[in-house]
């Protein structure tokens, strides 16, 4: 077996292993589940919601996956059942804060408001913010289609919309965001 | 630039468009620069999301979600409803800790030890629920090392080999006490500490293996 293969090969076990460990009560295999996963729950969930609601919010991720650690049967791997939690989080959140104002705009005009004029876009802007600054439907959408890579079915049954909704709202996002890919 | 075709260009750019679409699309599209811009903008916009890399938060998470465990773990974890009394048969107590004292010095230490974690004493363990899938991630270690072994030197493979017959013998016997008495929480953290050495043993040589490669 090639080296790189295996060493992949050993870190996929080592991820199973203390998947079965935590779920069995080990705290020091959950802090190593935690340690190689909260860059990418972190990142989701501050590129989803806002930046200052991601620390509390990873955390309620974690604290979540250990209470139900229990449920996960192994059919994907850790890192799919945890990401997929994440998102339930955000949701979830997004719901308890309201976020339903302005949820769906349509046009590539979305950033304008806040980004100067279409033809300028804010210098100090970059791509992740730019993300951050989309209508939260179409920010949603985006994240989780190109960021995250679900299917507009997928999304469509987390967000409670027709898989047309979803597809609009891609589009809306990329046309927006064109303006800040050198950021 | 046509509003019609360009409302299209991401379902396009994603595969999405029914074939009768596509064909007039792509006839537009050998017509209009506008479009074809548009277009390959979209796609830059796909990559780059694609390529967006993960930030660690600016401050270690980790206490307080082990704090949050801490508190919530009698009310929240999902363990067995007839959580019992620290209390085994001193058979039981032998089957779980001899083996362990053979790999560890602190083996009879622990198992006198009533409700210690295996988690260095943040306390964030509860009764085990063994899952059987450390087995499944020992048994692909065990074959990557079966593979790998020519690797090694041969008193590497000596010592290994006894370690993990130890630590089989261990397992075995920790297993049987729980087959005794399988609500028993101790024994389950006994059993997942052995089989947390043993993981780690293999990783450990396998490591060393890769490395001779």
């Amino acid at each position: 077996m090639p080296r790189q293969a295996l060493e992949e090969t050993l870190t996929a076990d080592s991820v199973a292993a203390d998947a079965a460990l935590a779920a069995s009560g080990d705290g020091t295999a959950f802090e190593r589940l935690y340690r190689a996963h909260v860059a990418r729950i972190h990142s989701l969930v501050r590129r989803m919601l806002d930046a200052d609601e991601a620390d509390d919010l990873t955390q309620d991720v974690f604290v979540r996956a250990w209470q139900k650690l229990s449920t996960f049967r192994g059919e994907s791997a850790f890192g799919t059942w945890l990401h997929r939690l994440a998102v339930n989080v955000v949701l979830a959140r997004r719901k308890t804060l309201g976020v339903e104002r302005g949820r769906y705009h349509t046009g590539e005009d979305v950033l304008d408001g806040v980004s100067g004029r279409r033809e300028t876009p804010e210098m100090t802007v970059d791509f992740e913010e730019a993300i951050g600054r989309l209508p939260d439907g179409a920010r949603q959408v985006f994240v989780l289609h190109d960021v995250a890579g679900y299917r507009h079915e997928e999304i469509a049954r987390l967000l409670g919309v027709v898989p047309g909704t979803s597809k609009s709202q891609l589009h809306h996002a990329r046309m927006a965001l064109r303006r800040y890919l050198d950021k | 630039m046509n509003d019609q075709w360009t409302d299209r260009l991401s379902e396009y750019a994603d595969g999405e468009l029914a074939a009768a679409e596509r064909t007039a699309l792509e006839a537009h599209l050998s017509t209009c620069a506008d479009c074809r811009a548009t277009l390959e903008e979209l796609r830059q916009v796909v990559a780059r999301a694609q390529a967006l890399e993960d930030r660690e938060p600016a401050s270690d998470l980790w206490p307080g979600v082990a704090q949050r465990i801490r508190r919530g773990r009698i009310a929240d974890r999902p363990v067995r409803p007839d959580r019992r009394r620290f209390s085994f048969t001193v058979p039981q107590l032998a089957a779980a800790s001899i083996a362990l004292a053979l790999i560890s010095g602190g083996g009879v230490w622990l198992a006198l030890q009533p409700r210690q974690p295996v988690d260095g004493g943040r306390g964030v363990a509860t009764p085990a629920v063994w899952t059987g899938r450390t087995d499944a991630a020992i048994a692909e270690l065990q074959d990557a090392l079966s593979r790998n072994e020519s690797r090694l030197d041969t008193s590497t493979v000596r010592v290994v080999r006894e370690n993990l017959a130890l630590m089989n013998v261990a397992i075995a016997q920790a297993r049987a006490a729980l087959a005794a008495d399988p609500g028993n929480a101790y024994l389950n953290l006994h059993l997942a500490d052995t089989m947390r050495r043993k993981l780690e043993l293999l990783r450990r040589v396998n490591a060393i293996a890769a490395a001779q490669s």
